[in-house]
């Protein structure tokens, strides 16, 4: 944004910086402790993903996009399953689309609750950090049990889903929703009401609704900032056309509302996950699949961080033509500019932390 | 020639040197330990600060090249030898008398800000913009907390002279004195606010959460110290571990200076014990309560609060509650 005047002098946050979780370098200008300048140089996770998916056959590209990124790692495979069904016209048992939305709610949890508890690590409110990675533990738990890994938990698999999971599960799951509710009620009430996170967090890298609309951020940031914005109720895919998506709106636009947003959404997502358990049908877990013919075909949905677009060209071959995804922190990043203007180096992290940045996703 | 060698003694060996730095480290690793069992966790071996200043001792120091070397690599050492000095003048009520002589409070008021300022010197000389904004932020934080110290000081020395008929009595062994003889200002009405406000200001100067904003981690990853590396890192742990002793140290002689009846070994043991209670409630528990205040946010506090109540005291004191 700016040059180096007189007044100013640069300070590098990152690549390496205890409070990103990802490598991203930002270079600061500062008029003494206010952020006059923000340049951002990004490219130290990049894979070449999208040109590896080109090597790969549409199968093992299932593998591949689950590990974009270890948070969102569900909704990749996901969105791009879906982007191939969309494409060769397969019908996903409605057992297999309940199931994924389990797969997708837990990870959507886990998410949310790591990004709010970094949050208070980064305030240095470590107690707190400390308390909402125990809560999260209960879901890396239900994680383990029911898919038998932590974070990938390889649900997804075209035409339906890999693991059919038993009443056993079933009752773990909501077994671990019910010692988790409780706690995200406090937790809830602790970021809305807790001095130390309120003068740390409220009008804090605030991003104005009429902002948010101009920059189309997606996801808890759009919602944050007083956007009813969500693709599983606005364009509702998979088991979510069935069911009632409660969209999490906050109205203040700052760091503290972007929190709260995810806290109110996990306890959506609980009601969901219960909703689909109560719900779930029987029958197969897979589809018959047809051959994939040449063609195109997009799918949406909504991760953790907002909306996730999968774009798939086929030329009748087992490999993709063109494999390209857009992720929602990159429509996310270009608000950084408006909410850390005139902030205070003390805010930088919160603020950057505050979108929830997937880098692993964004260079992938 | 008598004064000097036990002066130095003093200094080198108890109750400074050796046996604060001990108990200072062992303080920190009871610490963390509390720390983390507050926050659920297992936490480190109690003797985890000797642990790290051991491997710290095995490891090369690196100066940067921008640095200025000589400023960079004596500041540490300004830190260090200020509270070592300092410790020396704590008294140790019924084991160790303190050495009116050397110093008084006045003295301890101006060495107490040696590590902070040995921080900002290190800190600028690294040539680190961290070091840089953890230099401004250490210098209004230092202007801010200071202001308490001094209303507290002045306020147990005006109550202590005022009971023997003189002006202020400046000096520890006085004001310890004093109490021994005719109750502890702990349990003074007039001087509880002056306790409040000590046990605000301890946090501030030791830089512990929530005033942690010169070093603040995850915002300005450790500011001066992180160019710091080995024996010279190392030399900053054992400033900020005498200075733990000396501030705890001093806050049980304003306050709580009664020693036990027995010898000099029991009463040792009872100092420790009172520095460790006073370090839980003002350090640990709070630091497990609270975040980290915003610079701005951590100036204003203590203008808000610990002021006017060591000014309160001061005042009570000065009418002659």
């Amino acid at each position: 944004m700016n040059r180096t005047t007189e007044k100013t002098y640069a300070l590098p946050i990152g690549p390496v910086h205890v409070a990103l979780e990802e490598p991203m370098y930002y270079k600061i200008e500062l008029d003494g402790e206010i952020v006059r300048g923000v340049e951002l140089t990004a490219g130290h996770v990049h894979r070449g993903m999208e040109a590896l998916a080109l090597r790969r056959n549409l199968f093992q590209n299932i593998v591949l996009t689950e590990r974009v990124c270890s948070l969102c790692s569900n909704s990749h495979p996901y969105t791009y399953c879906m982007s191939v069904e969309n494409l060769a016209d397969i019908a996903v048992p409605p057992r297999a689309q309940c199931l994924r939305v389990v797969a997708e709610e837990i990870k959507r949890i886990s998410s949310h609750l790591f990004n709010v508890g970094v949050m208070a690590h980064v305030i240095g409110y470590n107690s707190l950090f400390m308390h909402m990675m125990q809560q999260r533990e209960i879901m890396q738990d239900v994680k383990e049990t029911l898919y038998g890994n932590r974070m990938n938990l390889s649900a997804n698999c075209i035409g339906g889903v890999t693991h059919d999971l038993e009443a056993e599960a079933f009752a773990f799951l909501l077994d671990g929703l019910a010692r988790l509710e409780p706690e995200v009620a406090r937790a809830l009430d602790i970021y809305r009401t807790d001095r130390m996170v309120v003068a740390r967090t409220r009008s804090v890298g605030v991003l104005s609704r009429e902002d948010a609309l101009a920059l189309a951020v997606v996801g808890p940031v759009a919602r944050g900032s007083g956007l009813a914005t969500d693709i599983r109720r606005d364009a509702p895919y998979g088991a979510y056309v069935g069911l009632d998506v409660d969209v999490v709106v906050e109205q203040g636009g700052d760091v503290q509302s972007r929190a709260l947003v995810r806290l109110r959404e996990i306890q959506a997502s609980i009601d969901l996950l219960r909703a689909c358990v109560r719900a779930m049908p029987a029958g197969p877990t897979l589809a018959v699949l047809p051959e994939i013919p040449a063609g195109q075909a997009i799918a949406r949905s909504e991760a953790p961080r907002g909306e996730l677009i999968y774009y798939l060209r086929t030329d009748g071959s087992q490999t993709p033509n063109r494999l390209k995804w857009r992720v929602p922190s990159y429509m996310n990043w270009d608000a950084l500019g408006i909410m850390l203007r005139n902030a205070k180096v003390s805010d930088i992290p919160l603020i950057v932390n505050s979108i929830d940045p997937c880098i692993s996703c964004t260079e992938r | 020639m008598e004064l000097t060698l036990s002066a130095l003694l003093h200094m080198l060996l108890f109750p400074g040197g050796v046996f604060a730095l001990g108990a200072g480290l062992l303080l920190k690793g009871v610490d963390r330990r509390v720390q983390a069992r507050l926050q659920r966790r297992v936490g480190p071996p109690l003797l985890q600060p000797f642990l790290d200043l051991a491997k710290l001792a095995a490891k090369e120091t690196l100066v940067p090249e921008t640095a200025n070397r000589t400023a960079f690599l004596a500041a540490p050492l300004i830190g260090l030898t200020g509270m070592a000095v300092a410790a020396a003048l704590i008294p140790v009520p019924g084991a160790y008398s303190g050495m009116p002589e050397m110093g008084d409070m006045l003295v301890l008021f101006y060495l107490l800000p040696l590590p902070a300022i040995a921080l900002m010197v290190g800190g600028s000389a690294s040539s680190s913009p961290f070091g840089a904004l953890g230099f401004s932020r250490e210098m209004g934080l230092m202007l801010a907390y200071e202001i308490p110290l001094l209303a507290v000081l002045l306020a147990v020395a005006m109550k202590a002279g005022a009971a023997v008929g003189a002006g202020p009595a400046l000096s520890l062994t006085v004001v310890v004195g004093h109490q021994m003889a005719a109750g502890q200002f702990g349990f003074s009405p007039a001087m509880l606010p002056a306790l409040a406000a000590y046990l605000l200001f301890l946090p501030g100067t030791l830089g512990v959460p929530p005033f942690d904003v010169p070093e603040a981690e995850s915002e300005i990853v450790e500011g001066p110290l992180l160019e710091y590396s080995g024996p010279a890192l190392g030399f900053f742990h054992l400033a900020s571990a005498l200075k733990t002793m000396v501030v705890l140290g001093l806050g049980v002689d304003m306050f709580f200076p009664t020693p036990l009846p027995g010898g000099a070994l029991v009463n040792v043991c009872w100092f420790l014990a009172k520095c460790l209670a006073l370090m839980l409630v003002s350090l640990t528990v709070a630091r497990a309560a609270t975040g980290r205040f915003r610079p701005d946010q951590a100036f204003t506090f203590f203008l808000k609060y610990p002021a006017p109540l060591a000014l309160a005291s001061l005042a009570l004191a000065w009418m002659g509650f």
